[in-house]
């Protein structure tokens, strides 16, 4: 606080003093100025300071509304010499336009004498020189008016000073003294400088309020923000009450648009406003018109007096409802995307104002002059609150952060559904894996199943594939496969050796090329008229002998072969041919064929001559002829005999060469043997006029006595036979021993039984001989080297072929040797056995 | 009219006799016998019979060449020649009546028909001629 010291040199006039006391008021000034920021208290300072100054009755800072009335707000009286107005208002006609102006323009300063009527004006800014201030007084008269005005105040002499802020008329310093009192230039200098300073101090001030306001805006900007965003769940309705409150309003909302076509509106409230009966305000049709054609632009609708402007009628209703005065509503939205509305709005206040008198224009007293000051005053009722700047400003920057916010939290939102589908997805995914594992296992299972039939159908496969493997290639017969064009698919082995050919090399190629199949006359086939081509083509089943395969070497084979079809699902796929090599099997065919020629000859010519004979003999014709009969009877018998020592053989043969006949080995002496074969051929040696020699070598032999006189009798006979009359035939023997060195040398080496002592016969005869060609051949059954002789002697054709099977029976061996024209000896042998 | 002549050429004894008296016997036959291809030749061309009936079987010169060198010769080339076989195979059978034979008749005949049967064969081969 500032002491008051009434006691302070005062007195106008003694100029030393007023310098004095001028330089301490200003001191003290600034020093309040720089120490303190509070208006009020800097203004009640200084009229304090102003009024000890210059010891008048009232100092008071009268100060302007935006109207042109205005208020005193600072006032020091001096011990109520005149009455306090403090707090009291003022009509703007009681300070008139011109006057402001002149305030304003030329900084007047006005000094007026009710006493001596005159006002003394001290422009601060003349209008031909403004760059000069000047403290030089004029004085002229003073209007009544003005003198009435004062006097009616109490006031006899007055000093008015402009406070100027930012070129704008701020208000007055106003001294007043209930006596006349004059102002020197002394004075009005310092007063004016007492109120330059308050012009400064007044500016420091509005700027300090404007920093306090734009930090409380800013605070309530971060607590509006720190609802929106500090945490993951938006906190709208604190952030609601917060900006309602911060606004002074009587409530609001926040209409939140629905995202998407099926979401509905998220709506809060403050303070009662709520949902109508037909849904949300911002949903109205005419909401937004109205705020297109009322409000700012559309970005914000600010209403300070809803009686004030058009509204329509849904509006008004629910307007009417909350007795809504003032409305602020701002257009949420982030970069151009609207997101809903932020709304504010106000109820009617009732206003109080102390006037100093009356203003009323209807007043007809109004003309006259203002004679009384009596207090007066005014209630204004359901008044409407103006939006500041401040609030709008506020209100816009609060809207920006609510649509952030807002904006924000749908995208969480959206980021939020995003991951709520996603994991919804990953939990699909994650079952249905589950699922895929579940029948995966299943189907491993399975497959496992599966595996271990199959391993057991393969190894029965592959045993049988071996079966069939080892069955084709054992088997003695030509086995292979063909497709519907002739080629080779398989061939066995036994197969491709017929052909000369490794299997390999067959398969894949035409087998009716490679074999040259040709017909039994060595004539090729074409592919056409092959019969394999019609088992491929027609599914036929040939049979067929003595075509002709070739082989890789050119020459050719008979074959005998089956093609069958091989059909899947009915279609003919190709062909399975089965073939052997039939050379052998026509060779033994033909030497059957040959045998049967010849012993159908050897049978039918004895038969001819006896039915010849006996046809003659029956019929008669040589009845009377006896000696041609006796002659076919002859014949008759003869060739009878002929014909039983022809069937004998023939079946002693067979017997003999089929085992049937078996030998009964008998131990005896090889002299007995051939004394007795000698015996039995004497006869018929005579007959012929041959001398049998016999030489019997006495050797005991285990054999079959009969058979071995039989082949000797035989040999003999065949000796007897072909010898000229008046040779001899010799039979002699001796013993064979192995390690005898008598053995020819260059000889092959003998063969295990004749490791043996064995006895060896020879016949020996001069005859005519036998080539050497036929050396061998004599033995075979029918081969004669000259059957005409044969016949005559009672030959079979078959003595030399019983001889050879004979010895062959006991293990020994038979050959001739011979000289032509000088004769042929016979040898065989027979062995010994170890215990000789 | 003289009896018509016939070489018989068989190397075996008894059938030459028998066959001999058997056409002898049934018809008006003057028989001629050879008992080997190489004397049958030589009484062929000089003898001139009126047919040959010729054995197929027989050494040294069988009856097969004996036909060819009978055909080969000019005076003997007209005589017609029966086979008289005991190769009763037909395939056999079907190759001799290639050769160019009047017949073949197939050993043991039939003593009773044999006559006919060479006359039935002359008479063809008259035809034919």
């Amino acid at each position: 606080m500032i002491p008051t010291n009434d006691s302070l040199p005062n007195h106008p006039g003694s100029g030393s003093e007023q310098i004095y006391a001028g330089e301490v008021l200003l001191h003290r000034m600034m020093n309040r100025i720089r120490q303190s920021l509070q208006l009020p208290e800097i203004l009640s300072d200084t009229v304090t300071e102003v009024r000890l100054f210059l010891q008048t009755d009232r100092v008071m800072v009268y100060r302007f509304d935006s109207d042109g009335s205005g208020e005193v707000v600072a006032e020091s009286v001096a011990q109520q010499r005149l009455p306090p107005l403090i707090g009291q208002h003022f009509p703007s006609e009681d300070i008139p336009l011109q006057a402001r102006e002149l305030f304003l323009r030329a900084r007047q300063r006005s000094i007026v004498d009710v006493v001596g009527q005159t006002i003394g004006l001290s422009p601060l800014n003349s209008d031909s020189d403004e760059s000069i201030p000047t403290n030089d007084i004029r004085f002229q008269p003073v209007d009544p008016c003005h003198i009435e005005y004062l006097t009616s105040m109490g006031v006899l002499s007055s000093l008015v000073i402009p406070i100027l802020h930012r070129h704008q008329l701020w208000g007055l310093l106003v001294s007043h003294h209930s006596q006349p009192r004059q102002v020197s230039q002394r004075e009005l200098q310092v007063v004016q400088l007492v109120s330059d300073e308050l012009s400064i101090a007044i500016a420091q001030c509005t700027l300090l309020e404007q920093t306090r306001t734009q930090a409380f805006q800013e605070a309530t900007i971060n607590r509006v923000a720190f609802q929106l965003h500090s945490m993951t769940e938006m906190h709208l309705q604190q952030a609601l009450e917060l900006t309602v409150s911060a606004l002074g309003g009587a409530g609001g909302r926040i209409y939140i648009a629905p995202q998407a076509p099926k979401q509905e509106a998220l709506v809060y409230v403050c303070g009662e406003w709520g949902m109508g009966d037909r849904g949300e305000i911002e949903e109205l049709p005419s909401w937004q018109e109205w705020l297109n054609t009322s409000g700012n632009g559309g970005e914000a609708g600010i209403f300070s007096d809803l009686q004030q402007v058009a509204i329509p009628e849904e509006l008004d209703v629910i307007f009417a409802s909350l007795h809504m005065r003032g409305l602020l509503v701002i257009k949420l939205q982030y970069r151009q995307h609207f997101l809903g509305y932020l709304s504010v709005f106000r109820r009617a206040v009732d206003v109080e104002t102390i006037w100093a008198r009356r203003p009323d224009a209807n007043d007809p007293r109004h003309q006259l002059p203002i004679i009384s000051f009596e207090k007066w005053r005014e209630i204004k009722k359901a008044q409407a609150q103006v939006w500041t700047d401040t609030e709008i400003e506020l209100s816009r920057s609060l809207g920006s952060q609510f649509a952030m916010a807002i904006h924000q939290y749908q995208l969480y939102q959206q980021v939020n559904s995003l991951n709520a589908d996603l994991q919804r997805d990953i939990q699909e995914r994650i079952l249905a894996e589950e699922k895929i594992s579940a029948l995966n296992a299943k189907l491993e299972e399975r497959v496992q199943e599966r595996t271990a039939q199959l391993q057991t159908a393969n190894t029965s496969l592959q045993r049988l594939s071996r079966q069939h493997e080892l069955i084709l290639n054992s088997a003695g017969e030509g086995i292979y496969g063909l497709d519907r064009q002739g080629k080779i698919t398989f061939i066995n082995p036994a197969a491709a050796k017929m052909l000369g050919y490794g299997v390999k090399e067959l398969t894949e190629q035409y087998m009716h090329v490679i074999v040259n199949h040709s017909q039994p006359n060595a004539t090729s086939y074409t592919w056409e008229q092959n019969p394999i081509h019609s088992t491929l083509e027609r599914g036929t089943i040939q049979y067929i002998s003595n075509d002709i395969f070739y082989r890789r070497d050119g020459s050719k084979f008979p074959i005998e072969y089956v093609s069958t079809p091989i059909r899947e699902q009915g279609e003919i796929v190709g062909a399975v041919v089965i073939f052997k090599d039939i050379t052998e099997r026509q060779m033994i065919e033909r030497m059957k064929d040959e045998f049967i020629s010849i012993v159908s000859h050897e049978l039918r010519t004895p038969l001819t001559s006896i039915r010849s004979a006996l046809g003659l003999l029956a019929r008669g014709s040589l009845k009377n002829d006896s000696q041609k009969s006796q002659r076919m009877l002859e014949i008759a018998f003869d060739n009878t005999n002929r014909l039983v020592r022809l069937i004998n053989d023939i079946l002693d043969i067979e017997r003999i060469n089929s085992g049937k006949a078996t030998m009964h080995c008998i131990p005896c002496n090889a002299a007995d043997l051939m004394n007795q074969a000698g015996d039995e051929m004497r006869a018929m040696a005579e007959k012929a006029e041959i001398n049998l020699h016999v030489t019997p070598l006495s050797v005991q032999l285990t054999v079959d006595a009969d058979r071995i006189i039989q082949t000797l009798t035989n040999l003999l006979n065949n000796a007897i036979k072909f010898a000229p009359p008046g040779s001899t035939v010799w039979l002699s023997a001796e013993v064979e021993n192995p390690e005898k060195p008598e053995q020819p040398e260059g000889e092959e080496l003998p063969v295990i039984h004749d490791l043996f002592p064995s006895i060896l016969f020879k016949i020996k005869d001069h005859g005519r001989g036998i080539p050497e060609d036929m050396l061998e051949t004599i033995f075979d059954r029918f081969q004669q080297v000259d059957g005409s002789n044969s016949r005559y002697s009672g030959g079979t054709g078959l003595g030399l072929a019983i001889c050879r099977s004979i010895v062959q029976q006991h293990g020994g061996k038979i050959w001739a040797e011979s000289t032509l024209g000088e004769g042929s000896t016979f040898y065989f042998t027979l062995p010994l056995g170890t215990n000789d | 009219m003289t009896n018509k002549r016939i070489l018989i050429i068989d190397d075996e004894r008894d059938i030459r006799q028998a066959t001999q008296i058997c056409l002898e016997v049934s018809g008006d036959w003057e028989v001629l016998t050879a008992a080997s291809g190489r004397e049958g030749l030589v009484k062929a061309a000089t003898e001139h019979p009126d047919a040959i009936l010729l054995d197929v079987m027989m050494p040294d010169m069988d009856g097969l060449t004996t036909l060819s060198n009978l055909q080969a010769n000019p005076t003997t080339q007209h005589i017609p020649v029966i086979l008289l076989t005991a190769k009763a195979q037909a395939a056999e059978q079907r190759y001799f009546m290639q050769l160019g034979v009047a017949a073949v008749i197939t050993k043991p005949y039939d003593p009773f028909t044999l006559s006919d049967q060479v006359v039935q064969a002359l008479a063809r081969e008259l035809g034919n001629g």
